[in-house]
């Protein structure tokens, strides 16, 4: 009976907490949207307190204040695209999203996951290469597109081939905290969490074969 | 050693029993009140953010019992050392006691919307343990020399029945606080289906025939946004309105006092703020409730007051314009949504909800309080948080089929999903395909302008990838606009804008 009263009160304080985070305080007087952290949901926060920590060295690379809008906890409640614009370790990609006016889809498709290549993952790309490529809206839409797979893959289920929404597959190899995409790009922050998407920010981009 | 260790574990025990009947008695009158809890939730919220941040990297999911585990810990340390004390100096274990219950009643009155009984449970909990542990350190230990305090022996039979009878006790305690607690959720279950909600004075207009299937949101798919940290439980039969601020008479309502009234029956949408272009936070409900502008009329309102603030059982506060309370439109208090009492979700037992404006301007849930005062004397929690004071809703439209990165086969598809422009009414909604001319959409029959009005069109795709769009035109002209705005501070703007592929 007293294990069962402890699992009550351990599970009530689990609740608390991670609500917490919602709504806290920043005394924004009107500034900038950074320091306003949003009305949230006990819908869209559920998925975070369910799955596990993210991991990874490149996580380190992440704000962590919490009034951040590029901070784990913050991402945690929006949608993946509003997600990674706050983030700046990914503003190459989010203008790449921009570009091929796909922020509304990836916002709004039910279960995504997302493999995120970081700023210095486009920096691998020689300058007249990467302005190509963004100037192509067709080539960019299917290299994009290459990045993401329909559902939320958590750690155990990322090893293996998956389809992605361009409609070729990727592979990813590796276990635990360890995973390489298409055998050459690494994940350096895996599984963060956003409202719609689980997301993998790799250190090389992804190209369709 | 031979002393130490049992009277450690007395301490340990006693702290133990007393933190069980604590629980048990706020378990019995007010849960937030719980000792545990209570500490658990001041530590949460006295902790730096970089703090969190790095507890819920470092732990994930696992903060929440790790912090809850360290608090027990940190307790059974200092109850052990208080045990160890109390041996030579009985003092020592009161004193521990009272510390103890004072910070616990402490951290439970510094929770939002605590009142001063709040402490209670803290304080009695501390009462009791203080109390064992004395009556315990009493019966099994002696002093073996009259005259030398510091020389004492331990009786072991009379050490061993002592710690079973509190360990028993706390058991039953802890138990006890767990089955009131579940009766108590239970009791309010039942006391909720127990309601029989009047028929409504002026019912809901008849849904026009052709409102399509999805047109009303069930009470489960309902987007919930709000920042309590447990769903408030609210006794109806106790639950009292009080009106006051900037009014000729204040009014006390009961929830019978609010049923007894003629209740408006309305189909309305409600939407949140934070709501993404294209998002999820959106719904439509028919809405039972006390028109709310005949109440402000009755309690005299003061012309110079214009803004209402609405406060919930958990200390929300919500505020919303009395000119736009009083034009007409249908705000009210809500007890009924869907043809059954509100959910606990929802706001239960009564809600506030204003037509036309976003939810966290006009719509307080758990509602016990109204305030008249003006806008340049209150700022609500929002606002505070630097979201607009007043937040009228903004034209918007989303394409719900087909889904984004959708593979359509060939052949004719339908693109088919919402609008919404509460109070001023859809017009027009028009969907564009590539960079092709924008064609207008069918509109489905809607009931009031009130609601979203759901809109279709077929469209046969050439095989390849394509963009969608749509945007809305509301019933006064106005067009929604194409610009982007975030959620921040007032509510997101652009036209939804997807991406499919046709083979």
């Amino acid at each position: 009976m007293r294990i069962t009263k402890l699992t009550a009160l351990a599970a009530a304080g689990l609740f608390t907490l991670s609500i917490a985070a919602c709504g806290s305080d920043s005394d924004a007087g009107g500034g900038t949207e950074a320091a306003a952290p949003a009305p949230t949901t006990m819908a869209s926060s559920a998925p975070a307190m369910m799955a596990g920590a993210n991991f990874g060295p490149g996580c380190s690379a992440v704000p962590t204040d919490e009034s951040n809008p590029g901070s784990f906890a913050s991402m945690a409640k929006v949608p993946v695209a509003t997600a990674a614009s706050g983030n700046p370790v990914l503003s190459t990609l989010v203008a790449a999203v921009k570009q091929a006016g796909l922020v509304d889809s990836l916002n709004t498709a039910p279960d995504l996951t997302v493999f995120a290549p970081a700023n210095s993952a486009f920096d691998k790309i020689p300058a007249a290469d990467l302005k190509k490529v963004l100037a192509d809206k067709k080539t960019l839409t299917s290299i994009l597109t290459y990045h993401v797979v329909a559902g939320k893959l958590t750690p155990e289920q990322l090893a293996g081939t998956h389809k992605t929404l361009e409609g070729e597959s990727l592979s990813v190899e590796g276990s635990g905290e360890d995973f390489k995409v298409d055998g050459q790009s690494a994940v350096v922050c895996g599984n963060v969490q956003t409202a719609n998407a689980n997301v993998y920010i790799i250190d090389t981009v992804l190209m369709p074969k | 050693m031979r002393r130490i260790i049992p009277a450690a574990l007395l301490g340990v025990l006693s702290a133990a029993g007393g933190v069980a009947v604590g629980e048990l008695l706020a378990a019995a009158t007010r849960p937030p009140a719980g000792p545990l809890v209570a500490v658990g939730g001041a530590i949460i919220d006295a902790t730096p953010t970089p703090v969190k941040e790095f507890a819920v990297r470092q732990l994930g999911t696992y903060d929440k019992p790790v912090l809850l585990g360290s608090i027990a810990l940190v307790l059974a340390l200092f109850a052990a050392g208080l045990g160890v004390l109390t041996l030579r100096r009985r003092g020592a274990g009161v004193a521990g006691a009272v510390l103890l219950g004072v910070a616990g009643a402490a951290a439970a009155v510094s929770r939002p919307s605590a009142g001063w009984f709040d402490a209670v449970p803290s304080l009695v909990a501390a009462a009791v343990a203080g109390a064992v542990l004395i009556a315990a350190t009493t019966r099994s230990v002696q002093v073996a020399q009259e005259g030398k305090p510091f020389l004492v022996r331990v009786d072991r039979r009379a050490f061993l029945k002592t710690a079973a009878v509190i360990a028993g006790g706390t058991v039953a305690a802890g138990g006890a606080a767990g089955i009131v607690e579940r009766a108590r959720g239970g009791a309010l279950t039942e006391s909720r289906a127990a309601i029989r909600l009047p028929a409504p004075a002026d019912p809901a207009a008849p849904r026009p025939t052709g409102v399509g299937a999805g047109f009303m949101t069930r009470n489960a798919d309902f987007y919930r946004v709000d920042t309590a940290l447990t769903v408030p439980r609210i006794d109806p039969a106790s639950w009292r309105l009080r009106l006051h601020g900037m009014v000729g008479r204040e009014l006390s309502l009961s929830f019978t006092d609010l049923l007894d009234r003629p209740l408006i029956e309305r189909d309305i949408t409600l939407n949140c703020v934070s709501n993404e272009v294209g998002g999820p936070y959106i719904g439509t409900a028919r809405w039972l409730g006390v028109p709310l502008a005949p109440l402000l009329r009755e309690a005299g309102l003061d012309p110079t007051a214009d803004q209402l603030v609405a406060r919930s059982a958990e200390g929300m506060t919500i505020g919303t314009p009395v000119a736009t309370l009083l034009d007409g439109r249908d705000a009210m208090l809500c007890v009924g949504m869907n043809g059954e009492p509100l959910p606990l979700d929802h706001g239960f037992p009564v809600r506030m909800l204003t037509p036309g404006l976003y939810g966290y301007a006009g719509s307080c849930k758990w509602l016990t309080e109204l305030e008249l005062t003006t806008f340049a004397d209150f700022d609500a929690y929002w606002v505070r948080r630097g979201w607009a004071a007043q937040a009228p809703v903004k034209t918007a439209s989303r394409i719900e089929r087909p889904l984004p990165f959708a593979q359509l086969k060939p052949g004719p598809a339908t693109v088919a999903g919402v609008a919404w422009a509460q109070g001023r009414g859809i017009k027009a909604v028009e969907v564009r395909v590539d960079d092709g001319p924008w064609r207008p959409a069918e509109l489905l029959p809607v009931p009031s302008a009130d609601t979203w009005v759901q809109w279709r069109l077929t469209w046969t795709p050439e095989p390849g990838p394509h963009t969608l769009a749509v945007r809305a035109t509301d019933q006064t002209g106005a067009r929604q606009t194409e610009a982007r705005a975030t959620p921040f501070p007032s509510g997101a703007t652009g036209w939804h804008t997807i991406s499919v592929t046709a083979s």
